[in-house]
C-alpha cells in the first residue's frame, strides 16, 4: 500500500475521530449508572459501620434515617451556609479555604492536614438520634486507612466501625475487615472519666478482669504497627483536633 | 486454521501466560480472589477479541509507519469502554480491581494478536483468534485464583470452604498466597507441569 | 556385617536394569552405599585426588554447627524453665510428662533438665524436617534418575536452628518442602540452586505463617508466654529498652530462634570453618564490615523516631540472628559469590542491606534473611563483572 504523509495524517485523524466518540459515548451513557452506583457503595459504608446492614436491606430505604450534617470542628457546630447534600468531603479536603495543617505534636494520626468542616451523619431511629457516624481516617504500617466510627447517642460509647479502604498486610494489618476483630468494638467506651480520648488497642488479649478494659480491644496479632495506627487513628479524630467539641455537644443535647 | 483451534489452541497447546510467558504482570495482580480473576478474564477475552476484530476490519488501510500506535488506540479505546462497563454494572470487583482493568492495555497479550494475528488475517478468524487468546489466559488465570484463594483464605468465590483458625476453624489460612509473588511460583508450578506433559513446549538450548 | 552385604547383594539384580525395582535405584544406591564401600571405586590416577569432596564438605559444616547446636538445646530448655519458674505458667503436654517420667523438673538451674527439655523441642523438628528433605530429594532423584546426594544433609541441620522452638510441626515440613523444591530442586538439584535452601524454607514460613515465626508468641517454648525478642525491644525503645546485658546476649541467654542466640557458640563454629578452609572468612568479615559502615552511618545520621538509628555497633552485632546468618547463611559456597573480590563486595552488601532492614523497616524486626536471598541473587552477577575486570585488566597489561 503506498504510503503518503497526507494519507497517514488522514487514517490517525480518522481513527482519532472514531475512537474518542466511541469512548465518550461509553462515558455519557454509563455515567448516571456509576454515580448511582458510588452513591450506593457510600451508603453501605455508612450502614455497615452504624450495623444497619443486614441481609436483604435496601440500602436507600435504610439511609432516609440518616441525616448528613455539616459540622465545623473548631466550633462542634453545624457550619452556617453550607447545604449537606451537595458538600463534598474529598472536595473540601484539598480545598485551602477549610484546610488546616496538624501540629507535628498532636498529629498522631500521621495525616498532616485536615478540613475543618467535616460531614457526620446522625443517624435517627423514630425521629430521635440513636448513633452518631463520623468520618475517620489515619496511617496504618502501609497505607491511609479510611473508615467509619458509629457512637451511640450518648457520644460516648462505641457502636461500630469499619475501614472501607486500606491497604494493610493481607492475613496480618489486613484483618482490620475482620467481623470477628470489629465484633468487639460495639460497647467499648472512648472516653475515660476526665473525658479524654482513651480508647487503647492491647498487645495481645484483652482479660475480663483487666482495669480499664471498657476502653481496651485486642491487638490483632503479628500486626502491632496496624493495631497502633487504628488506635491512634481513632484518638485523634475523638481529640480537641477532631470531633471532640462536636462530640460534648450531643452529649449536652446542643445538636440533635 | 479452523475456527476450533483457533479457540482452542490457545489453552494448552499454546498458552500465552504458560508458553509465551505474557501478561503475568497481571496474573500476580488480580488472582488472590477467584472472582476478580474471573472478571479479569472475560474483560481480556472481550478486549482482545473485540480489538483484534477491529484492527483487522482496518488492516488494509493502516500505513506502516503508525501501525503499533493505531493498534494502541484501538486497544485503549475497547479497553476505556470495558472499564466504563465495569464501573457501572459490577462496581465492587471494578473498585477492588482498581488500576489493573486499565492497565489491560500494557497486556501484551492483546497487543500480541493484533500485531502478530489480525494484521493479516480476516476479521472473524482474528476475532476467534483473540477471544481464544483471551480464554487461554483466563483459564491460567483461574487456575491460580483457585490455588490462592482456597488457600490463601480458605474460601472459593468468597464462599468458606476450608474453615480459618481466624474464624475458629482448622485451617491456617497461608499469608504468601495473598501476596502477589506466590502467583509466580504458582505461575511456574503450572509451567514445570505442562511441559512435564507436552516436552515439545520446552525451549531448544 | 557379612549378612547385611548378602542381603544387599541378594537384592541387587532387582534394581538393576532390567530388574522389577529398576525406577527405585537411586534409594537402593543411596542405602548400599552409605552402609558399605562402593563396588566401582577409582583405581588409576588419572584423578586429581583431593581429599575434598561433597560428603567431606558437608560433614565439617555439620561440626562447625555443633556448639550452636548444643546451645540450642541448651538454652531452648533453659528459657522455657526461667518461665516456667516464675509460677504463672504451667507445662502442659508429652514433653512434660516425659520429663517428669525422667525424674526430672522445669529447673533453669539443672543442666540435664534443659538439655532434655530442650531437645524435646529440638529432636522433632529436626526429625520432620530431614524426613520431609529426604523423601524430596528421593523423589527427585528417581525421577531424574541420578544418585541420593548429600545436598540435603546441611539444609537439614540448618532449618531446625533457624526456626523458633514452638513452631508447628506441620509446617516444618511444608516449608522445608518449599525450600528443597524451590530452592534447589527446580535449578537442578545440589550445587546449581541461586539461592540457599535453608532461608528459601524460613523465608516461605516468615512469609506465609508470621505469627508462628514473627512477633512476640513463638520464641520461648511456653505455651501463651509472650515475651519480646531483643531485637522488638531495641526497635521499641533503642539500647535502653533492651532487658538483656551484653555479655548474656553474646553467650546466648536470650530467647530467639533456637540455633542463633549464642555468638559464642557460633564463633567457635566460624573458627572451624576458616581453619578447615570450607567456610570463606572474606564473606564472613566482609558481613561484619558493611553492617559497621551502615550502622555508623544511621548512627550519624540519628532519628527522632525511630531509636533503632542510634543503636550501637556492639548490640548490633550481638542481637537477633546476624552471626548465624554471616558465619552459617551467607558462606553456602553454591549460592554466594565465587571470586574472592566478588566475595568482599557480597558480603558488604549483606551486611549494609541487613542492617537496613532492621533499622528502617518497619514491618521486619530482621533484616539478615532477606538481605543474603536478595544477595544471592546478584552473586553470578556480581561474579561476572569481577572476571570482566579482570580480563579487561590482564588485556591492558598485554597491550
Amino acid at each position: 500500500m503506498s504510503e503518503t504523509a497526507g494519507k497517514t495524517l488522514t487514517v490517525a485523524a480518522v481513527l482519532c475521530g472514531v475512537c474518542s466518540v466511541l469512548v465518550a459515548g461509553a462515558v455519557v451513557v454509563l455515567k448516571p449508572k456509576q454515580v448511582i452506583n458510588a452513591d450506593l457503595d457510600f451508603k453501605k459504608n455508612v450502614l455497615m459501620s452504624a450495623g444497619l446492614l443486614k441481609p436483604g436491606t435496601d440500602i436507600n430505604e435504610a439511609f432516609k434515617e440518616v441525616e448528613p450534617v455539616v459540622i465545623n470542628l473548631e466550633t462542634g457546630k453545624v457550619a452556617e451556609g453550607v447545604d449537606p447534600k451537595t458538600f463534598d468531603q474529598t472536595k473540601a479536603d484539598k480545598n485551602p479555604d477549610f484546610v488546616e495543617s496538624i501540629s507535628k505534636k498532636n498529629d498522631i494520626a500521621g495525616i498532616k492536614r485536615r478540613a475543618k468542616l467535616q460531614k457526620v451523619y446522625l443517624v435517627k431511629k423514630d425521629g430521635a438520634l440513636d448513633q452518631i457516624v463520623l468520618h475517620v481516617y489515619g496511617k496504618g504500617l502501609w497505607s491511609t486507612m479510611k473508615g467509619f466510627l458509629s457512637l451511640d447517642k450518648d457520644a460516648l460509647t462505641v457502636r461500630g466501625f469499619n475501614f472501607y479502604s486500606h491497604a494493610e498486610t493481607p492475613g496480618l494489618g489486613g484483618e482490620v475487615d475482620n467481623p470477628k476483630w470489629i465484633a468487639q468494638w460495639p460497647g467499648k467506651k472512648i472516653y475515660n472519666e476526665e473525658m479524654k480520648p482513651a480508647i487503647d488497642v492491647v498487645k495481645g488479649n484483652v482479660e475480663p478482669g483487666m482495669p480499664n478494659a471498657e476502653y481496651k480491644i485486642d491487638g490483632l496479632s503479628g500486626a502491632t504497627l496496624t493495631s497502633v495506627g487504628v488506635e491512634n487513628t481513632f484518638l485523634f479524630w475523638l481529640s480537641e483536633n477532631g470531633y471532640a467539641k462536636f462530640l460534648t455537644n450531643v452529649r449536652t443535647g446542643e445538636i440533635q | 486454521m479452523k475456527s476450533k483451534e483457533l479457540l482452542l489452541d490457545p489453552v494448552v497447546k499454546n498458552n500465552p501466560i504458560a508458553l509465551q510467558v505474557l501478561g503475568i504482570c497481571s496474573a500476580l495482580a488480580v488472582t488472590s480472589q477467584l472472582k476478580q480473576a474471573a472478571i479479569m478474564g472475560v474483560a481480556v477475552m472481550i478486549v482482545t477479541g473485540v480489538s483484534s476484530a477491529m484492527v483487522s476490519l482496518i488492516r488494509n488501510s493502516i500505513p506502516n509507519s503508525i501501525r503499533i500506535i493505531v493498534q494502541m488506540t484501538v486497544i485503549a479505546s475497547a479497553v476505556i469502554v470495558a472499564d466504563q462497563v465495569l464501573k457501572a454494572y459490577f462496581f465492587d470487583v471494578s473498585k477492588q480491581m482498581s488500576v489493573y482493568i486499565g492497565l489491560i492495555i500494557t497486556n501484551c497479550i492483546v497487543m500480541g494478536r493484533s500485531e502478530g494475528f489480525a494484521m493479516k488475517n480476516k476479521p472473524v478468524a482474528s476475532f476467534l483468534d483473540g477471544v481464544g487468546n483471551g480464554f487461554g489466559y483466563a483459564v491460567l488465570l483461574l487456575a491460580v485464583g483457585v490455588i490462592r484463594e482456597l488457600f490463601g483464605s480458605g474460601k472459593l468465590f468468597g464462599v468458606s470452604i476450608l474453615s480459618l483458625t481466624t474464624e475458629g476453624g482448622w485451617y491456617q489460612s497461608n499469608g504468601l498466597l495473598l501476596l502477589p509473588p506466590s502467583a509466580f511460583f504458582i505461575i511456574g508450578v503450572l509451567i514445570w507441569v505442562l511441559r512435564t506433559y507436552r516436552p515439545e513446549q520446552v525451549e531448544k538450548e | 556385617m557379612k549378612f547385611l552385604e548378602h542381603f544387599f547383594e541378594s537384592k541387587k539384580p532387582l534394581f538393576e536394569k532390567g530388574g522389577k525395582l529398576e525406577k527405585f535405584y537411586p534409594v537402593y544406591e543411596a542405602i548400599d552405599t552409605f552402609a558399605f564401600t562402593p563396588d566401582s571405586v577409582t583405581k588409576t590416577t588419572a584423578h586429581v585426588r583431593d581429599a575434598l569432596d561433597l560428603k567431606r564438605t558437608m560433614i565439617t559444616v555439620v561440626f562447625a554447627l555443633i556448639p550452636a547446636i548444643l546451645w540450642a538445646l541448651y538454652n531452648t530448655g533453659y528459657q522455657a524453665h526461667l518461665v516456667l519458674a516464675s509460677g504463672k505458667f504451667q507445662a502442659i503436654g508429652w514433653r512434660h510428662d516425659l520429663l517428669m517420667s525422667l525424674g526430672l523438673s522445669h529447673d533453669p538451674t539443672s543442666i540435664l533438665s534443659n538439655f532434655i527439655y530442650g531437645a524435646l523441642f529440638f529432636i522433632p523438628i529436626f526429625l520432620v524436617c530431614n524426613i520431609t528433605g529426604g523423601i524430596i530429594e528421593v523423589i527427585f532423584a528417581t525421577i531424574r534418575k541420578h544418585e541420593v546426594n548429600e545436598g540435603f544433609l546441611v539444609t537439614g541441620w540448618l532449618i531446625p536452628l533457624i526456626v523458633p522452638p514452638t513452631i508447628p510441626l506441620w509446617q516444618v515440613a511444608i516449608g522445608t518442602a518449599f525450600g528443597v523444591v524451590f530452592g534447589k530442586e527446580v535449578f537442578g538439584g545440589t550445587g546449581k540452586n541461586i539461592f540457599n535452601p535453608a532461608l528459601m524454607a524460613r523465608a516461605f514460613l516468615f512469609f506465609a505463617y508470621p505469627a508462628q515465626i514473627s512477633g512476640e508468641q513463638p520464641w520461648v517454648a511456653v505455651d501463651g508466654f509472650s515475651g519480646a525478642t531483643a531485637l522488638s525491644q531495641a526497635s521499641s525503645g533503642g539500647a535502653e529498652a533492651l532487658n538483656v546485658s551484653w555479655m548474656d546476649a553474646f553467650l546466648g541467654f536470650q530467647p530467639g530462634s533456637m540455633g542463633e542466640t549464642s555468638e559464642l557458640a557460633i564463633l567457635i563454629g566460624a573458627a572451624y570453618l576458616i581453619y578447615t578452609g570450607i567456610g570463606s572468612w572474606r564473606i564472613m568479615l566482609a558481613c561484619v564490615v558493611g553492617l559497621v559502615l551502615m550502622t555508623l552511618t544511621f548512627n550519624s545520621i540519628g532519628s527522632d523516631t525511630n531509636a533503632m538509628f542510634s543503636l550501637s555497633v556492639q548490640w548490633h552485632l550481638v542481637i537477633g540472628s546476624f552471626a548465624f546468618a554471616a558465619v552459617f547463611m551467607a558462606t553456602d559456597p553454591v549460592s554466594a559469590s565465587m571470586t574472592n573480590t566478588g566475595k568482599w563486595i557480597y558480603g558488604i552488601l549483606i551486611g549494609m542491606m541487613g542492617v537496613m532492614i532492621r533499622v528502617v523497616n518497619p514491618a521486619y524486626p530482621e533484616g539478615w534473611m532477606l538481605s543474603i536471598l536478595f544477595m544471592n541473587a546478584f552473586a553470578p552477577t556480581i561474579d561476572y563483572f569481577v572476571m570482566k575486570a579482570n580480563i579487561k585488566r590482564r588485556m591492558a597489561r598485554h597491550v
